[in-house]
């Protein structure tokens, strides 16, 4: 479903070229839950930036569904941006002066009655359902970082992003965000790409592949 | 359901950002329209002050001298006693007579001998004769001088008269012992026409005999001088009296004084003539003398003369007509007595009322000489003062009280008439009341009298409001710069507060021309509601001052100016939005979405 072939992202320093992402290729099933793990630098966040279109290639190829990005346009990237994928950052970035729901909604693509059904029934599920109008200022950072990854699902994407998610929380905590992230790919809502440094928090993925100065190795 | 990402959302969910905002906007519109307001007030008040020239041209003398009675009074009370003491000196011991005598004595065989000693007695006997003549001119001049200091004594007694009524003014007893002891030499001081008239011979004729004198005088050294340069000095022949540069001093006042003295007999030579003339002109309706004078009156602007026109009471009613303006309260002024009517917008900026005085005597800026009764209000569309002509030109013998014309040219004539104008005054010309203009001009030359019309009027009022104009247009620009910094700047803090959102949306698809369009929504419905804001306070403040200052004091000003309500004040809302989207547009036209999720603070 999701493909990159021989991907590579260059950085031009000065006269010297560093490679963020050196000659990857990779397959995300549909469905799957792919980890990815490596140290800080290792390239991970880069790949996954071209996975999901935040960043064009130096070279090589990404492709969703077959279609490849390199005949996608921005604005055609941004769409599929907005309607296929959902992404969890390691910050929430929620809007402050909107509500937990609200915010949830931020991430829908039809606003309609049955997607804030939705958007209620996700944040009753990630344990907020008492917390619907809360601003982000009143919800602990856990909280926040659950209704980010509402956000991130309220629009059924077929692929979430999530990039190191679980950075800023306890383990407790961090493990939370993963374990509903896990739930919506089991409940055959899409497919998981989670980046990650610590792969404890990777027990129930299909793959974990780990990253080291750009290039995938075996985990 | 509702976009969360609504305006409505932003607006009420970020009131203390955005409230601080609109209100710093509404200000600067309500003090952008309450200043050009009041400049169009100051204009329009000046307009309607001024709206009598709309249909009247007034010819006046160029310019009120009045040092020119003064000063050869003042010159004549210096010189009197010297020229006095001067013509005693010629007429004493050793003096004229003593020196004709001697010529007189001269044996018969030395004036046999000497021809010009002939005319040395001539010239002596003339010298004495102008010196005695002189002495009877200088009786009635001294009496002058004698009137003058005393009137001078007088104006003295009557400001020490008006200190004491401005500081007790309850208390009329200064008043009534002033009048009692006053009353009776007021009337023997001032001279009658029939007085001034052998004054003024008298001055003429002191003036020739002071000439008189002083040429003797010349011939007379010029003659000793001849036989002293012939070698044949006369024995026992003293020397002549030298001519005297106090007597040349001497005339050349009096003969300033005998000119004075001719105006206040006749204020303007000519001015019957002009009269005549100008009732002759093609297309003219009405002529009339005026003995005019002025009020002082506030315009915002400054301090204006309000023209009052000393007409005769015929004159009056006929002016009302061609205004469409009535008598609302009280009456027309009557005939020779200290009396004015003036319009209420006039009578509401001076706080006066039928009954009360108006003049120089309550207000020391207006030229209207000593206080004026107020008998009558003036209604109707154009602001219009009255007083008496014959008050005007027989009370003031001593106080040149200048008179012009009033000349109103008929209304909506024929083209025929302007034709006759155009080849009276010989150039093209495009309006009727133009040609009349012109003609005037032509019969009062460039000398005595000028013209004031509206256009001359109206450019007078333009080219100061036009300076008031400029400041106040350098000072909108200069609010809607440092506004559009400010708010600029305020908007940049607040859209840097906000990356994370604009991050965040750029990230997971939004576009970059929508968050743009919603971010120019944003500032356009702040920019807006600030300007609606600040048009409603201002009406509302200006509505508030029309009601307790404007009106009251006889100012014009139109609340619901939309010259000045809308157009004058939308650049600030417009640079304000243009200087804070270029800003922030251009930031998010270069917003790095991943930069901002990479940053870990």
């Amino acid at each position: 479903m999701l493909s990159a072939k021989d991907l590579a992202l260059d950085y031009r320093t000065g006269g010297s070229v560093a490679h963020a992402v050196d000659t990857v290729s990779l397959n995300v099933g549909r469905g799957s839950f792919v980890g990815l793990v490596g140290p800080s630098g290792s390239g991970k966040s880069s790949l996954m930036y071209l996975l999901s279109g935040l960043k064009r290639p130096s070279r090589g190829a990404v492709s969703f569904e077959d279609r490849d990005y390199a005949n996608l346009s921005g604005a055609g990237l941004m769409r599929l941006r907005r309607r296929r994928f959902g992404f969890v950052f390691q910050q929430h970035f929620l809007v402050n002066y909107l509500s937990a729901f609200e915010n949830v909604m931020v991430g829908a693509v039809e606003r309609d009655h049955d997607t804030a059904a939705y958007a209620q029934a996700l944040l009753h599920r990630v344990g907020l359902g008492d917390k619907l109008m809360k601003r982000p200022y009143q919800l602990s950072i856990g909280e926040r970082q659950r209704v980010a990854v509402a956000r991130a699902l309220v629009h059924r994407p077929a692929v979430v992003f999530a990039d190191e998610p679980t950075a800023s929380l306890d383990q407790a905590t961090g493990h939370e965000v993963v374990n509903l992230l896990a739930d919506y790919r089991r409940s055959g809502g899409g497919s998981l790409l989670v980046v990650t440094h610590d792969p404890a928090m990777l027990s129930d993925a299909d793959r974990v592949l780990q990253m080291r100065d750009g290039r995938l190795m075996a985990a | 359901m509702t976009n969360p990402l609504s305006l409505w959302n932003f607006y009420f969910r970020n009131k203390r950002k955005v409230l601080p905002v609109i209100g710093i906007l509404a200000l600067a519109i309500l003090g952008v329209v309450v200043t050009d307001s009041l400049l169009a007030s100051a204009r329009e008040t000046a307009y309607a002050t001024f709206g009598s020239y709309q249909k009247l041209i007034l010819v006046a003398p160029r310019a009120t001298r009045d040092q020119d009675l003064a000063n050869p009074l003042q010159d004549s009370l210096m010189r009197l006693h010297d020229v006095q003491l001067q013509v005693d000196t010629l007429d004493g011991p050793g003096g004229i007579t003593s020196y004709y005598n001697a010529v007189v004595a001269l044996p018969a065989q030395v004036r046999a001998q000497l021809p010009a000693v002939q005319r040395l007695q001539v010239d002596s006997a003339n010298a004495r004769y102008y010196a005695a003549r002189l002495r009877g001119d200088l009786v009635p001049l001294g009496d002058l001088i004698f009137r003058v200091q005393r009137l001078q004594s007088e104006e003295q007694a009557f400001n020490q008269l008006v200190n004491q009524l401005t500081q007790n003014p309850n208390d009329p007893r200064p008043l009534i012992t002033y009048l009692q002891q006053h009353q009776t030499f007021l009337q023997s001081v001032l001279p009658d026409s029939a007085q001034l008239g052998r004054l003024q011979l008298a001055v003429t004729s002191a003036s020739a005999d002071a000439n008189g004198l002083q040429q003797s005088l010349q011939a007379m050294n010029r003659d000793t001088a001849n036989l002293n340069s012939a070698g044949q000095n006369v024995a026992n022949l003293p020397l002549p009296p030298s001519p005297s540069a106090t007597i040349d001093q001497f005339r050349s006042a009096l003969d300033r004084l005998t000119a004075s003295l001719g105006s206040i007999e006749q204020p303007q030579p000519g001015l019957d003539k002009l009269l005549a003339d100008s009732a002759h002109i093609p297309g003219t309706a009405l002529v009339k003398r005026d003995a005019y004078s002025n009020l002082d009156i506030n315009l915002l602007a400054g301090n204006a003369q309000f023209d009052l026109y000393g007409i005769d009471q015929p004159g009056m009613t006929q002016l009302l007509t061609l205004y469409g303006d009535r008598v609302v309260a009280g009456r027309l002024p009557r005939q020779n007595a200290s009396e004015i009517a003036v319009s209420e917008e006039i009578a509401r900026a001076r706080h006066v009322s039928v009954g009360s005085k108006l003049g120089n005597n309550v207000d020391e800026l207006d030229r209207l000489p000593d206080a004026f009764t107020v008998v009558g209000i003036i209604g109707g569309p154009t602001r219009l003062g009255v007083i008496p002509l014959d008050y005007m030109t027989e009370h003031y013998l001593f106080e040149r009280r200048y008179q012009g014309l009033i000349v109103i040219p008929q209304a909506g004539h024929a083209q025929a008439v302007h034709d006759e104008l155009q080849r009276l005054v010989g150039i093209p010309q495009a309006g009727h009341a133009q040609a009349v203009h012109d003609e005037l001009q032509r019969l009062v030359g460039d000398q005595a009298f000028r013209l004031f019309d509206w256009p001359y009027i109206k450019a007078k009022i333009d080219s100061l409001i036009a300076n008031l104009d400029s400041i106040n247009r350098f000072l909108i620009l200069l609010v809607t710069l440092v506004l559009s910094l400010v708010v600029g700047l305020l908007n940049n803090l607040f859209f840097r507060q906000r990356m994370n959102e604009f991050g965040l949306l750029a990230a997971v698809g939004y576009s970059r021309w929508g968050l743009i369009r919603r971010v120019a929504l944003e500032s356009f419905g702040v920019t807006l509601a600030a300007w609606l804001l600040g048009v409603g306070i201002a009406v509302a403040v200006l509505s508030w001052f029309n009601t307790v200052f404007m009106v009251p004091h006889g100012l014009l000003m139109n609340v619901f100016d939309w010259n000045v309500l809308a157009l004058h004040t939308l650049p600030i809302p417009l640079m304000v939005f243009l200087f804070g989207m270029g800003t922030v547009g251009w930031q998010l036209l270069r917003l790095d979405p991943i930069s901002i999720i990479e940053r870990r603070d």
